[in-house]
């Protein structure tokens, strides 16, 4: 299922949406390298992918929240640099693990499709 | 651990849903702030940041109402929300909840009747201490054609002495004998269980006061001993607790009263008085008779850690060995084990499961109805659906609202259901035929209970899932635009009632065809001729005590007892006869004709005794000779009378008159040789449905029976009878009574009693059953002629011919009927196969049976359609067309 784009920004036409089981992949990678807030993680795919992934809001917490009770991340309330209350997200012991399996399912994904378009 | 966060994570939010929203809301907020601010770096105007950061975080409530959708344990929550939805929502609709209540309670309390009885017959194990180490041995003898039959009391003794693997073997006479109990004011009628010593030990079972029988007992000495039971003891001996070491005259016989039985134990039948033991006499354990007579239920209990299959090995090597010692009386005499829980639950398994899957057809026709009801329902709140979709509600909540709507409705249904099944648990212990169920007294208990919840879950499952689902398919957008009324008379809804209907006619017919199987096997039992006229006829048991220890004194009580009995006014006739048809079988034997080759021998004799007029008395026809009459004294010519089975069968184109036979397979120099003097007609002695069997009857001044069945023939009701009999019997020796008192009517009524249970239950669940389909398709086509009102104004205006308008309505119930009949039928013709057993002269497929109900069925969904069609009919073009 794929989560809808908002279009009032002007600049959807260019970016992909973002599956659900990847979204869940790309969280996970982007909270190894430290904890962040919901909408760090967000502007860090965006920023990673070079614009072209536009996270949707509306599936971001609930996935956050599938994660945390899936114990793949722990989140707390930390004070930001601004002094303002945000809640953090960070990868657990398992949680890291399952980056690696993730990532690895993703590819063998990949690869798949290409053999296919390279057939075509 | 990580599974265990999750858990709390979940725990949390369920403990404050609010504080877990709240939560939400300032990461959202957080959220909002943040995006703003780059839009506000990026240099748009205040306003045009916050409303781009808005509008690109997407439907706020949306994802509030994901994130909590995501938080597992809402559910909880959720289903207390629809829960008082629901009931809201109900009492909304009292016509649709009450109907839909009463007829889910009438499915319900079905289910719970029948299965209160399974649970206690068939699911529940004994009440002894490991009981599944119980078994049953039975005596198997191809040629006698016998199948489970109790066991001789000698290889009983052997297969106790010999196989390893057995604990220990006892037995029991099958049921319970009368007794006299005397010395304690009037005469009182006791019910006796006669057994063996060990019966106590064996299955593992103390006294509550005293002690139980042992090992020595089984065996005769000077002295009588025995044990009461808890009822017993409080009917005939007032509870007295000092009642170990009295006395107590039974029979003319002084006992000891050793022990009482706590209330718990009563075998082998609910109504037994007390034990006795069988006081075999030690010093006769080496006569043949002691390994001919065939009379004792055997139970083993096999030793712990012991498989059945070993030990019946072990048994099967003893058996051989004893054909094989004892050729006289063992040389087909096979042994069969099982457990005693499946021989005791026997043959009421069949009806039972029968009545099982009958009530569950009950519960889904139920269900099928209440899910019509639904489905229409769901259908006239389209609208208020669409609404909510539109506004944001998730449709996986909007399906779980509509299923715990039909749990709500599902829960109610159960629990006025289980108060009609515990009223129908008692009516069932109360009517239920004396025999019939193994266990006399059940209840609706935990096992019960936890079916309840279940058929009800499911029940809600299978009527709630459809219209919930459907509400899941349908677009706003679509709904809205048809205005809420276009879905409800076309489309996925009304396939959906269709299916629901056609289902449950099918169910319908195949519980009819079931019901109506019964019915007509029942009536052709009724129809056989008993052999006998039973109207107007009393019979009542009489046993001599101790006193009649000689056959002399025997015969001379019973000549008199029949005289003075024939003189009370009213009396037609009187006869005596040790059995008398539905009311035990007295004993069979092997038998030869004088002159066979050896082998030539027959086999299951049954032998009775009888005074010269019990053919009048009975109006058993003479078919040649002569009957016994003042001639036949003790010492004269031995004679017999003997039936028309055995004349057609063992003297197929003879004349039997003047030959001669004699018991045993094989006559001695030493053999008895009768006379047969004359033959009658055959008698249904075991049961209508059961052939009647070869018979020799005795003249009872030659073979004198301490137990008589005195048969009093009258022109009125013959039970009027009974004091005048009780008065003549006191008259004659007051230390005896009248043991069973019946009328052969009310014999023979009993010996079809359980048919006629199991056919009246049966007829109940189908009419019901019936009843319910009828009015499904009768709610399906009212729904659909309700909505047809402008079509059938148009055709009506346009100068349709109002049974036009109605032929229209009943061909559709028609259609959805003969869907029903078609599949119904089909299963019928392979389903019925399993009440075969049940069935007398009666095919299961029966071709009558099953037209007959289809025609039935066929009938009365016309009737069904028939309101609606009429309603159809009268529609007014002008009122039709302005409607909706």
């Amino acid at each position: 299922m794929f989560c809808r784009n908002s279009t009032e920004d002007g600049m959807a036409s260019d970016q992909s949406d973002v599956l659900r089981g990847t979204l869940d992949l790309l969280i996970l990678k982007t909270l190894t390298l430290e904890p962040m807030h919901g909408w760090g993680i967000s502007a860090r795919i965006q920023q990673y992918s070079g614009g072209l992934l536009d996270v949707n809001q509306g599936s971001l917490y609930p996935a956050l929240q599938r994660l945390e009770q899936r114990g793949w991340v722990a989140s707390d309330w930390r004070t930001t640099e601004n002094n303002r209350r945000a809640k953090y997200y960070a990868l657990t012991a398992s949680g890291r693990r399952a980056v690696g399996a993730e990532a690895a399912n993703w590819r063998r994904y990949v690869d798949a499709v290409q053999l296919i378009l390279d057939i075509a | 651990m990580t599974r265990l966060e999750g858990l709390l994570a979940r725990l949390r939010a369920l403990r404050s849903p609010s504080a877990a929203d709240r939560e939400l809301n300032d990461e959202i907020r957080f959220h909002i702030e943040l995006e703003t601010e780059k839009n506000l770096r990026l240099g748009m105007s205040a306003a045009e940041a916050r409303r781009l950061a808005v509008a690109h975080f997407g439907g706020v409530e949306r994802v509030r109402e994901e994130h909590r959708d995501v938080r597992r344990l809402q559910w909880l929550e959720d289903f207390a929300a629809d829960a008082r939805f629901a009931l809201r929502t109900l009492r909304r609709t009292p016509a649709l909840a009450g109907a839909a209540i009463i007829t889910l309670a009438l499915g319900v309390g079905a289910n719970v009747a029948i299965f209160s009885a399974v649970n206690a017959v068939v699911l529940q194990p004994l009440p002894f201490p490991s009981p599944d180490r119980l078994m049953v041995i039975t005596e198997e003898n191809p040629e006698k054609k016998w199948h489970l039959q109790v066991a001789a009391p000698a290889n009983l003794l052997d297969w106790r002495a010999n196989v390893a693997d057995f604990q220990d073997v006892t037995g029991y006479v099958d049921g319970v004998g009368r007794s006299t109990l005397t010395g304690r004011g009037d005469p009182q009628l006791l019910a006796s269980g006669y057994v063996m010593g060990n019966f106590f030990s064996t299955l593992g079972v103390h006294a509550a006061l005293g002690r139980a029988l042992n090992d020595n007992d089984t065996w005769k000495s000077g002295t009588h001993v025995v044990v009461l039971s808890d009822r017993g003891w409080r009917e005939h001996f007032g509870a007295d607790p000092s009642i170990v070491g009295k006395s107590a005259t039974i029979d003319g016989k002084t006992f000891e009263v050793v022990g009482v039985m706590p209330p718990t134990f009563a075998y082998p039948r609910a109504e037994v008085d007390c034990w006795q033991s069988i006081e075999w006499d030690k010093s006769k354990t080496a006569d043949i008779s002691f390994r001919r007579a065939h009379y004792m239920r055997a139970v083993a209990r096999l030793k712990p850690g012991v498989t059945q299959a070993h030990a019946a090995a072990e048994l099967e090597a003893v058996v051989d060995r004893l054909k094989r010692e004892y050729p006289a009386t063992n040389k087909v005499m096979g042994a069969a084990m099982m457990p005693l829980h499946d021989f005791l639950v026997g043959d009421t398994r069949l009806p039972l499961l029968i009545l099982l899957t009958s009530v569950a057809f009950l519960l889904l026709i139920a269900c099928a109805n209440v899910g019509n009801l639904l489905l229409v329902q769901a259908a006239g709140r389209e609208r208020e659906t669409a609404l909510r979709l539109a506004l944001g509600a998730g449709r996986a909540r909007l399906v779980r609202q509509g299923l715990t709507e039909s749990l709500m409705l599902s829960l109610v249904g159960g629990m006025f259901g289980l108060a009609l099944g515990w009223a129908g648990t008692r009516a069932l212990v109360r009517l239920q035929p004396a025999d019939m169920l193994r266990v006399h007294d059940f209840g609706v208990d935990r096992s019960v209970l936890v079916y309840l919840v279940a058929i009800t879950v499911l029940s809600a499952l299978i009527f709630g899932i459809a219209p919930a689902l459907w509400t899941r398919h349908r677009s706003p957008a679509d709904s809205l635009k048809e205005g809420g009324r276009g879905a409800a008379h076309g489309g996925r809804a009304k396939r959906w009632g269709d299916l629901l209907v056609v289902g449950e006619v099918a169910l319908a017919l195949l519980m009819t065809v079931g019901a109506g199987l019964l019915v007509r096997s029942f009536l052709q039992i009724r129809r056989v001729d008993a052999g006998f006229d039973p109207h107007g006829v009393l019979a009542a048991a009489v046993e001599t005590n101790a006193r009649y220890d000689t056959s002399t004194k025997v015969d001379a009580f019973m000549t008199a007892l029949e005289a003075r009995a024939r003189a009370i006014p009213g009396v037609t006739a009187a006869a005596l006869a040790s059995n008398v048809p539905f009311k035990g079988t007295g004993y069979t034997t092997d038998f030869i004709a004088y002159g066979r080759p050896e082998g030539g021998y027959g086999t299951e004799i049954g032998n009775r005794t009888v005074t010269p007029s019990y053919f009048a008395t009975m109006k058993v026809p003479v078919l040649s000779g002569r009957t016994f009459g003042p001639e036949d004294r003790e010492g004269s010519t031995p004679v017999l009378v003997i039936n028309e089975a055995l004349a057609t069968s063992y003297f197929k184109g003879q004349d039997p008159v003047g030959q001669r036979i004699t018991f045993g397979k094989v006559p001695t120099p030493k053999s008895t040789w009768y006379t047969i003097i004359g033959v009658v007609g055959n008698e249904h002695v075991q049961a209508l449905d059961v052939a009647p069997r070869i018979e020799a009857f005795h003249p009872e001044a030659q073979d004198p029976s301490g137990y008589m069945v005195v048969l009093l023939r009258t022109n009125g009701d013959p039970s009027t009878l009974t004091p005048a009999l009780r008065g003549v019997l006191r008259d004659l020796d007051p230390t005896l009574t009248l043991l069973d008192v019946n009328t052969m009517e009310r014999l023979r009524d009993e010996s079809l009693a359980r048919a006629r249970f199991l056919t009246m239950l049966l007829l109940a669940f189908a009419v019901i059953g019936v009843l319910l389909s009828v009015v499904g398709v009768y709610g399906v086509l009212a729904h659909v002629s309700r909505h047809r009102t402008r079509e059938m104004g148009i055709r009506i205006a346009l100068g349709a011919q109002a049974s036009q308008v109605r032929w229209l309505v009943v061909r559709q119930g028609l259609a959805l009927t003969a869907g029903g009949l078609v599949i119904g039928g089909a299963l019928a013709l392979f389903g019925t196969r399993v009440m075969t057993k049940l069935l007398f002269n009666v095919a299961p497929n029966d071709p009558a049976t099953l037209v007959g109900v289809i025609v039935l069925l066929s009938a009365t969904s016309v009737l069904a359609a028939w309101i609606p069609a009429l309603k159809a009919s009268r529609a007014d073009p002008s009122v039709a067309l302005r409607a909706d």
